[in-house]
């Protein structure tokens, strides 16, 4: 057969064709389901399905959200910055105690190891250089300028 | 009368429309009733502005439509593949009208009602990349190009594949006249 006859003849039966009836269970099982659609509370069915007062107050909650953030965004940036500024500066102090404190603690070890035992010898060392000093001096005064200084 | 109410008469106004839709579409009862009542849950959605639409109609069928091939729209590699593999199928058949013509007796409105009955069960087990461009074609008045666009095939594709639902309709019914 011609394909515009066919095309023709089966557009001619197809639209003969009487349109199936639904079946009984539907029309029940469509109103269950908005019975229980119905049933639901508000806040859990779409936004638009919300009650008005509900609507408008949840966007003009959002709006609020929205200008709230727009407003603190810059002052919240700003005190990002300087709470990351302070943490800098906490972190460099404290990487300097840190320093001093191994500097001390080599220090205290040096003295204690090296330094300490030696320091009692030095200090009477010291002692009698300095009264040989004083007694050199007054030999001197007496032989030398003893009589310069009467 | 309560909306809900309303909603029931609404339902009860325009189910056979889209079941019938959903039905010719899907070619499964079981799948048309879940797509109408999932168009009628939108409906109820809508309600407020349906109700007093006299678009109503015509959106209850746009969304039918729309949601029988979102439904099918995992199948469309399906029946791209089944399509490639369908063979020529040509051979030699006696006219569908030369059959109506030959049977001309007084009991020929039984048999028509029987050959309505034998040509919707064909349609319903045609394959589902026949089935369904040729459902927007005859009775949801769309054109080649608005099918190929929506099932987003070639038009060739469309044409072929229509042509070939066509055939088996005939055969259908050719067989079942004689």
């Amino acid at each position: 057969m011609d394909p515009a006859d066919l095309e023709r003849v089966i557009d001619r039966e197809l639209r003969a064709l009487p349109p199936p009836h639904a079946p009984r269970a539907l029309l029940p099982r469509v109103m269950a389901a908005v019975e229980e659609r119905v049933q639901r509370p508000w806040y859990t069915r779409a936004w638009l399905q919300w009650p008005v007062g509900w609507q408008f107050a949840s966007a003009l909650a959002l709006l609020s959200v929205v200008a709230a953030g727009s407003v603190l965004l810059p002052q919240l940036r700003d005190a990002i910055m300087a709470l990351t500024f302070v943490a800098n500066v906490r972190g460099d102090v404290a990487e300097s105690a840190r320093e001093v404190e191994v500097a001390t603690t080599a220090v205290r070890v040096v003295w204690r190891t090296l330094l300490a035992p030696v320091v009692p010898w030095a200090f009477g060392l010291i002692t009698l250089m300095c009264a040989a000093c004083a007694v050199f001096g007054t030999a001197l005064n007496h032989l030398v300028f003893g009589r310069a200084f009467r | 009368m309560t909306d809900v109410e309303q909603f029931e008469a609404f339902v009860r106004a325009h189910q056979d429309m889209v079941f019938a839709t959903a039905v010719r579409l899907l070619g499964n009862p079981a799948e048309a009733e879940d797509v109408a009542q999932t168009v009628f849950l939108k409906a109820f959605e809508q309600f407020d502005t349906l109700r007093s639409s006299p678009a109503a109609a015509g959106w209850l069928r746009t969304v039918s439509r729309n949601t029988c091939l979102n439904h099918l729209s995992r199948y469309r590699s399906r029946w791209r593949l089944f399509s490639e593999l369908g063979g020529a199928d040509s051979e030699a058949e006696p006219s569908y009208e030369s059959s109506l013509r030959a049977a001309d007796s007084p009991g020929r409105d039984l048999e028509r009602a029987d050959d309505r009955e034998r040509l919707e069960q064909a349609l319903r087990h045609l394959p589902a990349h026949q089935r369904v461009p040729l459902v927007l074609f005859h009775f949801e008045e769309a054109s080649y190009e608005e099918i190929a666009r929506a099932l987003r095939i070639s038009l060739a594709k469309v044409k072929t594949d229509i042509h070939r639902g066509r055939e088996a309709l005939r055969k259908a019914l050719v067989h079942g006249s004689r």
